[in-house]
């Protein structure tokens, strides 16, 4: 392996290539420009049945530049960051944005806008110095250490460990300058087991930090294992509506939706079921949804988005009133509407009902149907319709009485959350976001 | 299209004793086998919006991707830049997988091919290139498609047209001495309308993609385009949700194909079944559908999004029966799972980029035509359902369990089509689904959507299928 304090972060030769590249756009011809240079650092090591069966080495980098020209604009890239080359790649791309057809609403965001605290990219405590130091034996060491191979019934087990530094510069011809940098630790395992007639039964487990110190390790195969012998023996249930139960593995997976139709590309093409919706109730009083991107050394925050305009905490949805829509510089522009930021960062749901724990909240709903994961599924985005395959467990009395699973939940975006009971307050922090398990009432289910 | 071998040395700037040192360093710790995979892809883009072509861009991704084995276990390691002290560095990250020799070599000797690639045998001649071409030569194509959408539905409020094409040049070359070259195109244009009537809104896609050059940015693809797009929105319109639950499925020919795909074709990937994890994975050789039945693999369709001159391991490119006369034949190979089954490949070994090591995938998957009508197949419903058009599918290998996303089709009543449906889920079993596959119809189709796989990499595929009746499968609804 290379040594990592030389090369794990961009170095002061890459980020003057990204200065010149920049200069360069503007002497010839560009009136906009702004820059992206990245920088990622990938080690791995994958285990299968106790053993290691495959190491991965990777270093990437990527020059993005998006470039305004006579009132047009393009987006190019190259990971060839030879100086020559890279001049003769900026001077064709000019000649191509040129040939593309006027746009008055593209434009670089207001300077007033433009993230100011970003500058040495650990400002948010997103970076491990325990990388530095880490070497090879250990991450083998981490990746065999959570095996739980050999076990009764366990046919099959793959985990994987993996690290990497992401380091990325983001300047433009207004000044800006915006640096993020940051560490991941991830484990990983699948097992698949065997039950008395032959049938096969896979499941997995998984953890992420920014630290090392806080990757849960220990129990990840063994967990992986326990919830692939949970879905032995399932059963049927009968088609109709039920209580649902979503745990905070997957919950995130029903928020997608919602927040991709507060999307302003969604919005401005009318392919959305929350157009017109800003500053409407359209969902209960107790959901509320924060954008959360700037807490210390959490998963997933930054500091400025892909514009490099500046997050800040703010309400996405506040007691079931739409109070944000993701707005770019270019489809506010179109939209007539003022620019917030590109996208969510951390998407955080506020825990309702009082129950800290998936068993405080089996035991609040006593029965329906528990949902530890999809299969497939998908939604329409002008409609809010979706239909999902999901597994999980039969709830009766508070507690599981026997896998489910080939069974569909089936309904509308806004009636489901519409018809959100109770949380509990577990969303898992290596989740991109925060979302903890979530009940449901009325929810069709087809079996 | 396959170039002259001094195009792809001056390209990557290697010669013949260089990627033999590199192979040597990569076995230096006793692996197996290595291989090197150069790749130079340069893509392209175009997107109207609001009717203007108003965003576009190129990209280049460059570098080379070492794979040493160590009997079945993968050292890999990658580098942007093909200078000989970084490839070297690179063969030597890879070669650590191996700390001793191994006993037993399986891949050395194994069938070497040391023909050169023949320019006569490409299944992508390009006749209009992608590349060296003013991005300002494409953008009518994409006004005149928005322009005959639009004329064909007053209630369109939206349109999107966007074009992608790459350019794909690789070189390959391993320990046996292999070398192999090639040049991949591949053009897509996809297309999405919203749709407003009073005050419902529905939106319709198409997407088109071939292995082809520009060329194929065509009027004929203009029409049929433009009439896909708008076709069928009434009934999308009118579509309701079905009662869910278990019913018979006639799935229409062509786009569901994604059925052999999720439901099958996964789970005959031989790194499935060599892990022990696909439902397949002892079934070799045994009836797993109805007799009559044939299900390929096939990566020598001319300009077909799945074609291939050679895999990702320079193996040919070439048709796998995977189910013959119903019985299991072959499953999907790269060269890790050849060597373990010992078998040959079956040029199934595919990857992302130079960024990944490959892994064995689905090319073009296909149903053979049978003897059926379609007709007489929705006739033979009492109650069921009729699907034609999809989004998206999944598939749990150990389970079986598939699922795929249905955005459009039919309610089957007393044999005939009835009441439109839309966005709904279906889900069943894969070894059940085959062996419920009560007739299969004489229209097999090749859809030519956008099609790409998932599984751990993201590659180009393609499916098709006649249409077919399955006894039973659930599906989602009210």
């Amino acid at each position: 392996m290379t040594d990592n304090k030389l090369h794990n972060t961009l170095t002061e030769e890459e980020v003057a290539l990204a200065r010149h590249c920049l200069e360069y756009a503007l002497e010839h011809g560009a009136q906009g420009v702004r820059i992206t240079l990245s920088k990622t650092l990938m080690n791995l090591i994958g285990v299968l049945n106790g053993e290691v069966d495959k190491t991965a080495h990777a270093l990437d980098r990527s020059l993005q530049l998006q470039l305004f020209v006579d009132g047009r604009f393009g987006t190019f890239s190259s990971n060839r960051l030879e100086k020559d080359g890279m001049e003769e790649f900026i001077r064709e791309a000019i000649d191509t944005v040129r040939m593309l057809e006027a746009d008055e609403s593209r434009a670089l965001p207001a300077p007033d806008r433009l993230v100011k605290d970003a500058v040495t990219g650990r400002e948010l405590d997103l970076y491990d110095d325990a990388y530095d130091t880490l070497t090879a034996e250990q991450r083998r060491d981490m990746a065999l250490g959570s095996t739980a191979w050999p076990q009764p019934g366990l046919i099959s087990e793959e985990g994987e460990y993996s690290d990497s530094v992401f380091d990325s510069l983001t300047i433009d011809s207004q000044g800006l300058y915006a640096r993020h940098t940051e560490t991941s630790f991830e484990i990983g395992y699948e097992s698949t087991v065997e039950d008395a007639q032959g049938n096969h039964w896979s499941s997995y487990w998984w953890d992420a930090s920014p630290r090392l110190k806080d990757l849960q390790l220990e129990g990840c195969a063994q967990k992986a294992f326990q919830r692939a012998k949970e879905q032995i023996n399932p059963q049927n249930v009968k088609s109709g509506k039920y209580t649902l139960i979503v745990d905070s593995e997957c919950a995130g997976k029903l928020l997608t939706p919602v927040l991709n139709a507060l999307g302003g590309h969604s919005l401005q093409q009318k392919n959305s079921f929350l157009v017109d919706s800003l500053n409407q109730k359209v969902f209960p009083d107790n959901l509320t949804i924060l954008d959360a991107p700037c807490t210390q050394g959490d998963t997933g925050c930054r500091l400025f988005d892909s514009e490099g305009v500046a997050t800040r905490e703010m309400p996405v949805i506040e007691k079931g009133v739409v109070k944000t829509y993701f707005l770019n510089t270019y489809i506010s522009a179109k939209m007539g509407l003022d620019p917030t930021v590109e996208d969510i960062t951390r998407a955080k749901l506020l825990p309702i009902g009082g129950c800290k724990t998936l068993e405080e909240v089996l035991q609040k709903v006593q029965d329906g149907i528990l949902v530890t994961g999809f299969n497939g599924g998908n939604s329409n985005p002008a409609t809010g319709n979706f239909s999902y395959g999901i597994e999980g467990f039969l709830i009766k009395g508070g507690k599981k009485v026997h896998p489910v699973r080939e069974i569909l939940m089936t309904g509308n975006f806004l009636t489901l959350w519409n018809n959100l009971l109770v949380t509990a307050d577990d969303a898992r922090p290596c989740q991109s976001k925060l979302i903890p398990t979530l009940a449901f009432k009325n929810v069709d289910i087809s079996a | 299209m396959i170039l002259s071998k001094s195009y792809y040395f001056n390209l990557f700037q290697v010669d013949t004793p260089l990627l033999d040192r590199l192979t040597e360093e990569g076995l230096r710790s006793g692996g197996s086998y290595c291989d090197l995979f150069f790749e130079n892809t340069t893509y392209g883009s175009l997107l109207l919006r609001d009717g203007a072509v108003t965003s576009g861009g190129n990209h280049v991704d460059f570098g080379v991707g070492i794979r040493v084995l160590a009997g079945e276990k993968t050292g890999y390691a990658y580098s942007e830049s093909t200078a000989p002290a970084d490839m070297l560095s690179c063969a030597r990250a890879a070669a650590q997988i191996a700390s001793a020799p191994v006993d037993v070599n399986p891949y050395g000797t194994r069938n070497p091919s040391r023909g050169e690639p023949n320019p006569a045998a490409d299944r992508y001649p390009i006749v209009q290139p992608w590349r060296g071409v003013p991005m300002s030569t494409f953008l009518p194509f994409l006004q005149k498609l928005e322009a005959d959408i639009k004329r064909r539905d007053a209630r369109i409020v939206k349109v999107i047209v966007n074009l992608a094409f790459q350019v794909t040049d690789v070189l390959m070359y391993n320990s046996s001495r292999e070398l192999k070259w090639d040049t991949r195109p591949m053009g897509s244009v996809s297309v999405s309308a919203v749709f407003q009537q009073g005050s419902q809104t529905e939106n319709k896609s198409t997407s088109r993609s071939f292995r082809r050059g520009a060329d194929m940015l065509s009027v004929a693809l203009i029409e049929e385009m433009a009439a896909d797009v708008v076709k069928g929105i009434d009934e999308r319109f009118d579509a309701r949700r079905p009662k869910g639950g278990q019913m018979p499925v006639v799935m229409g020919a062509g786009a569901s194909g994604i059925l052999l795909h999720e439901a099958m074709g996964h789970a005959f990937e031989a790194d499935f079944n060599r892990k022990g994890t696909s439902i397949f994975a002892d079934k070799m050789g045994r009836q797993i559908c109805p007799k009559g039945i044939q299900i390929i693999d096939d990566g020598t369709m001319q300009g077909n999004r799945g074609a291939l001159n050679f895999d990702d391991e320079g193996i040919p490119g070439q048709k796998t029966y995977m189910v013959e006369d119903g019985v299991l034949t072959s499953y999907l190979h790269d060269r890790i799972s050849a060597a373990h089954y010992g078998v040959k490949p079956t040029g199934n070994g595919r990857r992302e980029s130079f960024r990944y090591a490959p892994i064995p995938r689905m090319r073009a998957t296909y149903m053979e035509s049978g003897n059926a009508k379609a007709e007489d197949l929705i006739a033979s419903v009492k109650k069921g359902i009729y699907v034609d058009e999809f989004s998206n599918g999944q598939v749990q290998i150990g389970e079986g369990d598939f699922t795929f996303y249905v955005k459009a089709g039919y309610l089957i009543e007393n044999g005939r089509l009835t009441m439109p449906v839309k966005d709904i889920n279906i889900i069943g079993n894969g070894p059940q689904a085959l062996a419920d596959m009560q007739g299969v119809a004489d229209d097999l189709a090749i859809d030519p959507g956008a099609w790409t796989c998932g599984k751990e990499q993201s590659v180009p595929v393609s499916c098709g299928i006649p249409t077919v009746l399955i006894g039973h499968l659930t599906v989602g609804g009210e």
